[in-house]
């Protein structure tokens, strides 16, 4: 459960994306369509009013007796036609020849053979113009009277409804867009509502999800997490089986046959053979004790916390019952086993704790010359907690420190015959639930302080 | 002495059979719980050690049928499991004690006689631990049949020490047990009448300190 997605599929992305684009591309061809249908009926509408402008003009059109055209505009007239607040008005009429009648000479002519009235985009005087022009019958032929104007008022009622156009569908486009963009976000909310769900669970949390609030599409997905999880758990639960009936068919005849062996070596009847018979007990004894520290570390396995009994443990009683436990054999190499502790609870196995516990004072009661002292401590530590095994014996020496963590390493010139198995467990269990294991030297620089410090309290 | 062995395996029942029978114990065998279940039902045992993995049905169900038809007689549970669930399992069946395979049998006979004792000082409130013999009704000591001259607050101490006889118990614990006779009692306090118990009790037992725990009954051979 990284939250670093980037490179992953998002179906959000997707869908904004397959959603977007396509929204994006209609509403500018929308956009486009409403302009040129609305700019349509502008030059329509000018262009009208060039040609009725064309029409007054062609009324003044008179031909005399001698077929001479003329065109008289009186002043009046004239000023109403070339009256416009925005363009320049021109106006040409030409006789039948091409010859110049009245107006502004060099005026372009629309002269479509066909139509009537003609229509020519042109530029006159440096401006660009639109020039209507119509033919009108007289005695003397065709006269064509064309009516001009500059495209002020052309250009700026197109960018009028194009301005007006873009407004209105920008909003609709933005508008449009954000509502995707939320129907999105809130469309998908169950999916992120399951995916917190996931995140917030412990890695070790084989629990089902709870279907109810999944949609029914992810619902496949979350059944089969579901079943995955399951699976995950009974396997665990199925390792932890198959290693408590492997203890038991170990344990059971390795006791028997300890068993015996103690009351063969007490046997008069075996006196003869009785330094054999101890030999033998001690092998079997040392069997008895690999068989244990393998189990357990066969059990610390992650699967022992999946099969999952993690709970609020109090380390001053596990410290009490683990000094207790080995009293015995403390009292019977005259060393002082005592405990520093104060009340405090870390989530934990408790019985993993209780196995790295008793690896521990057996670690220091083995190494620790008669007459000797071994404290064990547990108490807050910031936000977390320690739990502590001090002796003073002849310790480990800082190279050594890393390997005694090894399985089955035993430290060179180490006394007694333990299989090298104790620290590793230990190392396991501590790593199990997250603890942090440091080896130091004791005080007053003699001996072996075995620290671990638990990250959090309960 | 009489406690019924209820394991399967021939060595370790030959074994703790013969070792519990050196300490003094008279021993009786069966290797299933449907015979121990008969046994039980015909005879008085004072103690039965039961090994949890039992072909059929297995021991913590006989502890469990044990209970539910009102028998009381101390159980002592041998399991090859070091789970703590079947630890909990066991005592919350109503099993007194456990002992994970393999074990010493020294240890075995040693909780035994506890588990005996502290049964029998529940029914007749008489407890012998080594050469010292308290009888709690009458709140009297003796060793040797002589009565120990002990004041109030002792005779508390050496009370509670002995119903846990074996067993560390807390400092905090005797605190308690002698809080009611006066408020402010400090933890040297509790050193000081300790010592005072250990000069009265001699020979006949001894009260180990356990540094930063309590202190613990024994008898003075163990």
């Amino acid at each position: 459960m990284t939250p670093h997605t980037e490179h992953a599929t998002s179906v959000r992305r997707r869908l904004l994306s397959l959603l977007l684009a396509p929204l994006a591309l209609l509403l500018g061809t929308g956009i486009l369509i409403d302009y040129i249908s609305a700019s349509k009926p502008i030059p329509i509408a000018y262009d009208q009013a060039l040609v009725n402008s064309a029409l007054a003009v062609a009324a003044h059109v008179q031909v005399d007796e001698a077929g001479h055209i003329s065109a008289v505009l009186s002043p009046g007239a004239e000023a109403v036609l070339r009256s416009d607040r925005y363009d320049t008005i021109y106006y040409l009429v030409i006789d039948p020849r091409g010859e110049f009648v009245a107006g502004d000479r060099g005026l372009p002519v629309a002269s479509s053979a066909t139509r009537n009235p003609s229509y020519l985009d042109a530029v006159f005087r440096g401006d660009p113009i639109r020039v209507a022009s119509y033919r009108t019958q007289t005695s003397a032929g065709p006269v064509t009277v064309s009516v001009a104007e500059t495209r002020h008022k052309r250009d700026h009622g197109r960018r009028r409804v194009l301005a007006s156009l873009f407004a209105t569908d920008l909003v609709q486009l933005a508008g449009t867009l954000l509502l995707v963009w939320i129907g999105v976000r809130y469309g998908l909310r169950p999916l992120t509502a399951l995916r917190d769900q996931i995140a917030a669970r412990s890695a070790r949390d084989l629990a089902a999800l709870d279907v109810a609030p999944v949609p029914l599409e992810v619902r496949p997905l979350v059944h089969a997490l579901n079943r995955l999880f399951e699976t995950v758990r009974e396997a665990a639960d199925a390792q932890q089986q198959f290693l408590a009936n492997a203890a038991h068919q170990l344990r059971t005849p390795l006791g028997g046959i300890m068993a015996q062996l103690d009351l063969l070596a007490r046997d008069p009847a075996a006196a003869a053979v009785r330094e054999r018979v101890l030999a033998l007990r001690e092998g079997s004894r040392r069997a008895a004790h690999t068989a244990n520290r393998l189990l357990a570390l066969a059990r610390a396995e992650p699967s022992a916390l999946v099969a999952g009994d993690i709970r609020s443990v109090d380390l001053r009683a596990l410290v009490a019952d683990a000094v207790a436990a080995q009293l015995d054999r403390a009292l019977a190499a005259h060393i002082d086993l005592g405990v520093e502790a104060e009340v405090v609870r870390v989530p934990a196995s408790d019985w993993l704790l209780r196995e790295l516990l008793a690896n521990l004072v057996d670690n220091a009661l083995t190494y620790t010359p008669i007459g000797g002292r071994i404290t064990l401590r547990c108490g807050n530590e910031g936000d977390g907690a320690f739990l502590e095994v001090e002796d003073d014996g002849p310790g480990i020496p800082p190279a050594e420190r890393a390997r005694v963590l090894e399985r089955f390493y035993r430290a060179p010139g180490a006394p007694g015959n333990g299989c090298g198995l104790g620290l590793a467990i230990v190392d396991e269990i501590a790593r199990l639930h997250g603890a942090h294991l440091v080896i130091a030297g004791g005080a007053e620089g003699r001996g072996t302080r075995i620290r671990l410090r638990f990250p959090r309290v309960v | 002495m009489r406690i019924l062995v209820v394991e399967d395996d021939a060595l370790v029942a030959d074994a703790i059979c013969r070792g519990l029978g050196e300490a003094g114990f008279a021993v009786d065998h069966v290797g299933s719980a449907e015979r121990a279940e008969a046994a039980l039902g015909s005879e008085n045992f004072d103690l039965a050690i039961v090994d949890i993995g039992l072909p059929g049905a297995d021991g913590l169900s006989l502890v469990r049928r044990l209970r539910s038809v009102g028998q009381g007689l101390p159980v002592l549970i041998l399991t090859a499991r070091d789970g703590l669930v079947d630890r909990v399992n066991a005592l919350d069946l109503g099993a007194d004690d456990y002992l994970v395979k393999p074990f010493e049998l020294p240890e075995l006979a040693a909780r035994s006689r506890a588990l005996i004792r502290r049964m029998r000082s529940a029914v007749s409130a008489q407890l012998t631990v080594g050469g010292l013999a308290i009888d709690l009704a009458g709140r009297v000591a003796r060793i040797d049949g002589e009565a120990l001259d002990l004041t109030r607050r002792e005779w508390s101490i050496l009370e509670c020490l002995a119903l846990q006889a074996g067993h560390v118990v807390a400092k905090e614990r005797l605190l308690q047990a002698i809080a009611s006779w006066d408020e402010e009692i400090s933890h040297n306090a509790i050193e000081v009448y300790v010592s005072r118990l250990r000069a009265k009790l001699g020979a006949a037992a001894s009260i180990r300190t356990v540094r930063g725990l309590g202190y613990r009954l024994d008898d003075a051979a163990h």
